[in-house]
């Protein structure tokens, strides 16, 4: 069989934003070890979606997802990266076109800021010019001041290590993205702020990533969708957040999602999602925004003491009302 | 005691041309010393040349046989092992060992030292690249660099203020044993050393100019390190 490469237009010109990834039966078995570590996985990951891969540890997620870029070798099925079979790929050149961040980030201690952003399209072989002005580029995207670029990574704080990290896995504009617990040493206060900034980034770049986290909030917080994993490497459930939290397929995802469930589902949502009632005699006392999430918005009321509060808008105009019960209606199919 | 009856005593200049008595009583002469510095040069360069050969072919034998062992990594201990069993052999003994084979002359003396920095250099490279992060590595890898890429661009850089540490030590003990080459009849300081070995002077002289060498090749290879690892600057 040969491979039909028209249908694939290559070079850095018309390198494609994003790329479907897809598992198809992903089996991988060590030799001397009683079962599979991950075992017939399928799922689908559309173009610039965020697929998180959650599990408790010995679940197979790193293996999943180190056999993507062939960091370890598929035993069995295969993985889809637009249509092309990461098997039939050079290794070398599969890499340099899938965006690689680690938990300990791996910057090369060695090198300056700009050259670590710099080592994939150094290897692609770019000129010094566009180096430089991706570089630049990039730089501004993480928000680290351009004076920055000359600093070795000794230099800089955690958070901004963990920057550079995903700048660098970036920096070739790849259409697809592994991540194994990026934000996983970094202290949490921080750690919130840099998921932040990343989603906010995702929404720019919007690349498929697949994201690797042993954290069920980080994954509530960071997917598009979810991909619960169990010991073995089986898949439990894949769904998005709101579906992982209303509907646990078994009881290991029920126990795995935790039994504040209910509160991580109004996590998702935002007062504005929610049908408002007229104002109604309200105290003037809490109010409520319409960007807060509901399980903000009803801790403010239970602590408060008071069933309904007025939703009051930015530009301080009202408008309406919500209650305990809205909130209760609103966990209900 | 053969090797101490070839040497010849050189005349040290009659005492009528410079320093008086103070040559007669063996003493430490100044006078002496500004007026005969011309007849350490030679045995100076013939040291300088043996050290940096010396040191040059070992480095070069050693790193290949690290590099290898990096790839095949049960070839460690055995290149330890022989290596260090190369080291303990008393340089002396080398030397007398060797005469019968390679003959009198710079090559026996090169070979012997030579066989001294092996274990130096190979254990300190060795560890260098064993101490390389593996977070380095794996991000290396996962961004798509070669194995060689990776050895040359990441492992051995990072590996760099470890096998610079070994060369000092390598250079700086190669410069110390050069001093006995004589014994191979390869010259060196150490044939000037032992030309008047009663002459204070002449001692000081010759000796001072070993312990010269060695600082200013470990202050060489130190200044050359700060230039290649920028990055162990960094506060």
């Amino acid at each position: 069989m040969t491979s039909q490469n028209t249908a694939h237009p290559e070079g850095p010109s018309a390198s494609p934003n994003a790329a479907a990834l897809e598992f198809r039966d992903a089996t991988k078995r060590y030799a001397g070890s009683d079962g599979p570590a991950v075992e017939r996985l399928s799922l689908s990951v559309p173009a610039g979606e965020i697929c998180v891969l959650v599990g408790p540890s010995g679940c197979g997620k790193t293996t999943a997802m180190r056999m993507v870029n062939r960091m370890i070798d598929l035993t069995d099925g295969d993985i889809l990266i637009g249509d092309r079979s990461v098997r039939d790929q050079d290794v070398t050149e599969l890499r340099r076109g899938i965006g690689y961040v680690i938990q300990q980030i791996g910057l090369f201690p060695h090198r300056t800021i700009g050259e670590n952003i710099a080592t994939v399209p150094a290897l692609l072989g770019w000129d010094a010019a566009r180096i430089k002005a991706r570089v630049g580029e990039l730089l501004e995207l993480i928000g680290l001041p351009g004076d920055h670029r000359d600093r070795y990574p000794a230099q800089l704080s955690g958070g901004q290590r963990q920057r550079v990290g995903v700048a660098r896995a970036l920096a070739a504009d790849p259409p697809l993205m592994l991540m194994d617990e990026p934000f996983g040493a970094i202290d949490p206060i921080n750690r919130g702020r840099l998921q932040d900034e990343f989603l906010r980034l995702q929404a720019e770049v919007r690349k498929t990533i697949l994201f690797v986290t042993h954290d069920i909030d980080e994954a509530i917080k960071m997917g598009d969708r979810i991909a619960v994993l169990q010991e073995g490497g089986r898949l439990a459930q894949y769904a998005t957040p709101a579906e992982l939290l209303a509907h646990p397929a078994d009881g290991f995802v029920a126990d795995f999602v935790g039994a504040d469930r209910a509160l991580k589902r109004l996590a998702l949502r935002r007062v504005r999602d929610l049908p408002l009632s007229p104002p109604d005699g309200e105290p003037p006392e809490p109010v409520l925004a319409p960007d807060d999430r509901l399980r903000d918005a009803l801790s403010v009321l239970l602590s408060h003491g008071v069933q309904r509060a007025r939703v009051v808008g930015p530009d301080g105009a009202l408008q309406g009302a919500l209650g305990v019960e809205d909130i209760t209606r609103s966990l209900q199919p | 005691m053969s090797a101490f009856a070839q040497l010849e005593i050189r005349p040290r200049g009659g005492p009528e041309v410079s320093g008086g008595n103070c040559v007669a009583d063996n003493g430490l002469c100044p006078d002496w010393i500004a007026d005969n510095l011309d007849r350490y040069v030679d045995p100076l360069a013939e040291h300088v040349q043996m050290s940096l050969i010396s040191v040059a072919i070992g480095f070069s034998i050693a790193f290949a046989l690290a590099l290898l062992a990096h790839r095949r990594r049960r070839l460690i201990s055995p290149i330890t092992q022989v290596t260090g069993i190369l080291y303990t052999i008393p340089s002396v003994a080398a030397f007398f060992l060797l005469l019968p084979i390679t003959g009198r002359g710079m090559t026996t003396a090169v070979i012997a030292l030579v066989a001294y920095t092996l274990l130096i250099v190979f254990r300190n490279v060795t560890l260098g690249l064993d101490g390389v992060p593996d977070e380095a590595r794996d991000a290396g890898r996962g961004m798509g660099l070669t194995e060689r890429q990776l050895l040359w661009k990441v492992e051995l850089p990072l590996a760099a203020p470890e096998i610079l540490a070994g060369l000092r030590i390598a250079t700086t003990t190669t410069v110390g044993l050069a001093s006995l080459a004589f014994l191979a009849g390869a010259g060196g300081l150490g044939d000037a050393i032992f030309d008047d070995v009663n002459f204070r002077s002449n001692v000081v002289v010759a000796g001072g100019l070993c312990v010269a060498l060695a600082v200013v090749l470990d202050l060489l290879i130190l200044a050359a390190g700060r230039v290649l690892t920028p990055w162990t600057r960094s506060p």
